[in-house]
């Protein structure tokens, strides 16, 4: 069965913006004084899109998603988020974007001395939101990624897989427009990473643009149709969907 | 116990609701050994400043109480003038003290009464018998209605040769440089407390801070704002200051009733070792350390908002 096939339980959402979530125009990277990075790299990520940022090992993947989080900043080019040059942000505005993405982290980060239903809550309690009007919200999203018998539990007990799921959970919480995945299946076996990649699929689905970065073949060939953003030699070469 | 959701309902959490100090500070990964030392640091500071702030107002109640007893009496001594009688120079210059308005009332002292007095200095009353001893007359004035006391003065060393008025401006005058010398040190300790008191904060923020840079990259990268994480860092702070500053502010009351309560009972004793007057601690000096707390727990709020936000500035 391909994942295409699988059913959204999740709702789609009302309004999505037309315009591109992500732009990078001649962008480049390079840390201290040494070798670029990253050169002139160049690509967008349209809305409810899906796609791979794949590379061998030390190629830049993870300081890609680190450029578009805003963790970092280009040494040239023009990052433009959600239609914004972020050369021209203030704090204000890049809390703003910054909530609008969702993050998985390749090592979870997720608050150690905060339960699962806690760490899951999180962005929604930043954004100043009363307990009352999410509760509910967050304990259907644990009982759907499997962890609703461990809401009340914190990250320590949590098994890698499960660590990786309210890792996803925290970031589809608050319903992003793009939502980054920074290896999330690297740390769990075959069978779970399927599961999860279904997560992913099914967030697609209901209008969350998704760009995961992985260096696993397989999990790329589970997905039809996903656009691949490929690093190598320090540039970004893009392939159009795979059957 | 849980709700509907499965969200524990402990006794605590309920008390958290209603009682803002007991309320989580979720977001701050707490270190309960360095949270212990800074509330035991910030009690230790507090209970030294309510003290300083105490005797500072101890020193000020007795010395204005010293005041008003010593300008409500002046001296009238006499001098020995070779064979002259001074018994009756004595009765001269009563008469004319008792004939002033605003004198209450006017006592003499006698000759044994005076030796007594120069006995600390001079020895025994048999071995100053052959000296000519000064003879004093106390004059007690009506505070509402005093009298002229330059004229007073003039009046009975005019009348009554070798006699002189002593209205205590001098001593007053010295007991009140030295009172407020006493208040403006009081004053200097006061703020230097506050001062340790408001380092230590800025110390265990910024320690508190660099240990949960993590969690402070997450909560920016989730969506939280400056502000936000701002509060959670200076809550905590806020809270551990109040506590230690009313652990040590109590132990400072405590102490203070203890002082009264012993105080009262010692009165007597007091003043006859010559300390009367003294000021037993009051509603004034609950009243400061009180205000010490207060002032504790806004440093503690002050010292970590500031701190907060220029650490957050550099983290981000």
């Amino acid at each position: 069965m391909t994942l295409k096939k699988v059913e959204s339980s999740l709702p789609t959402f009302a309004h999505r913006p037309l315009g591109e979530l992500v732009r990078f125009e001649n962008v480049g990277l390079r840390y201290g004084v040494g070798a670029e990075t990253l050169t002139d790299v160049s690509f967008a990520i349209e809305p409810q899109s899906f796609q791979f940022l794949t590379g061998a090992s030390g190629t830049g993947k993870t300081t890609l998603l680190r450029l578009i989080m805003q963790a970092l900043k280009p040494t040239r080019g023009m990052i433009a988020l959600f239609g914004q040059d972020t050369s021209q942000l203030d704090k204000e505005g890049l809390t703003s974007l910054r909530r609008r993405m969702g993050i998985v982290f390749q090592d979870f980060r997720l608050l150690d001395h905060l339960t699962t239903y806690e760490n899951v809550a999180l962005p929604l309690k930043v954004q100043g939101r009363e307990e009352a009007t999410y509760r509910a919200e967050v304990s259907e999203l644990l009982n759907w990624v499997g962890l609703g018998d461990l809401m009340h539990v914190t990250p320590a007990v949590l098994s890698g897989g499960e660590k990786q799921r309210a890792s996803i959970a925290r970031a589809l919480v608050a319903q992003p427009e793009l939502l980054l995945a920074d290896e999330p299946t690297g740390n769990v076996d075959p069978s779970l990473a399927r599961r999860l990649l279904r997560l992913f699929v099914e967030m697609n689905r209901s209008g969350t643009a998704i760009l995961i970065a992985t260096h696993d073949l397989s999990l790329m060939d589970q997905i039809d149709g996903a656009r691949r953003l490929v690093l190598a030699d320090r540039r970004l070469h893009i392939e159009s969907g795979h059957d | 116990m849980t709700d509907r959701s499965g969200i524990p309902r402990t006794p605590r959490f309920a008390l958290s609701r209603l009682v803002p100090l007991f309320q989580r500070d979720p977001m701050v990964a707490a270190d309960p050994v360095t949270d212990k030392a800074l509330i035991a640091v910030i009690a230790i500071m507090t209970f030294l400043a309510a003290m300083t702030a105490g005797a500072a107002q101890f020193t000020a109640s007795t010395t204005s109480r010293w005041q008003v007893l010593m300008a409500s009496e002046v001296t009238v001594q006499l001098k020995p003038q070779g064979s002259r009688p001074i018994e009756t120079d004595i009765v001269r210059a009563t008469d004319i003290l008792r004939g002033t308005t605003g004198v209450s009332s006017v006592k003499v002292f006698s000759r044994e009464e005076s030796s007594k007095l120069l006995e600390p200095w001079l020895g025994s009353a048999s071995a100053i018998e052959s000296l000519p001893i000064p003879r004093l007359i106390a004059v007690r004035i009506d505070a509402d209605q005093p009298p002229d006391m330059a004229a007073l003065g003039k009046a009975v060393a005019d009348s009554v040769p070798g006699a002189s008025l002593d209205d205590h401006r001098n001593w007053t005058r010295r007991l009140s440089r030295i009172s407020d010398l006493f208040l403006l040190v009081s004053l200097s300790a006061l703020v230097l407390v506050l001062t340790a008191t408001g380092l230590a904060i800025v110390f265990a923020t910024r320690g508190a801070m660099a240990g949960n840079r993590e969690i402070i990259e997450v909560l920016h990268f989730i969506g939280a704002d400056d502000r936000y994480i701002a509060t959670q860092f200076q809550r905590h702070f806020a809270v551990l200051g109040i506590r230690g500053g009313l652990i040590g502010g109590g132990a400072a009351l405590i102490l203070l009733l203890a002082l009264r309560i012993a105080g009262s009972s010692s009165v007597g004793l007091l003043d006859a070792n010559g300390l009367s007057g003294l000021a037993l601690p009051g509603s004034e000096m609950m009243a400061a350390t009180v205000l010490v707390i207060v002032l504790v727990g806004l440093v503690a709020g002050m010292a970590s908002r500031i701190t907060v936000y220029r650490t957050i500035g550099r983290l981000a």
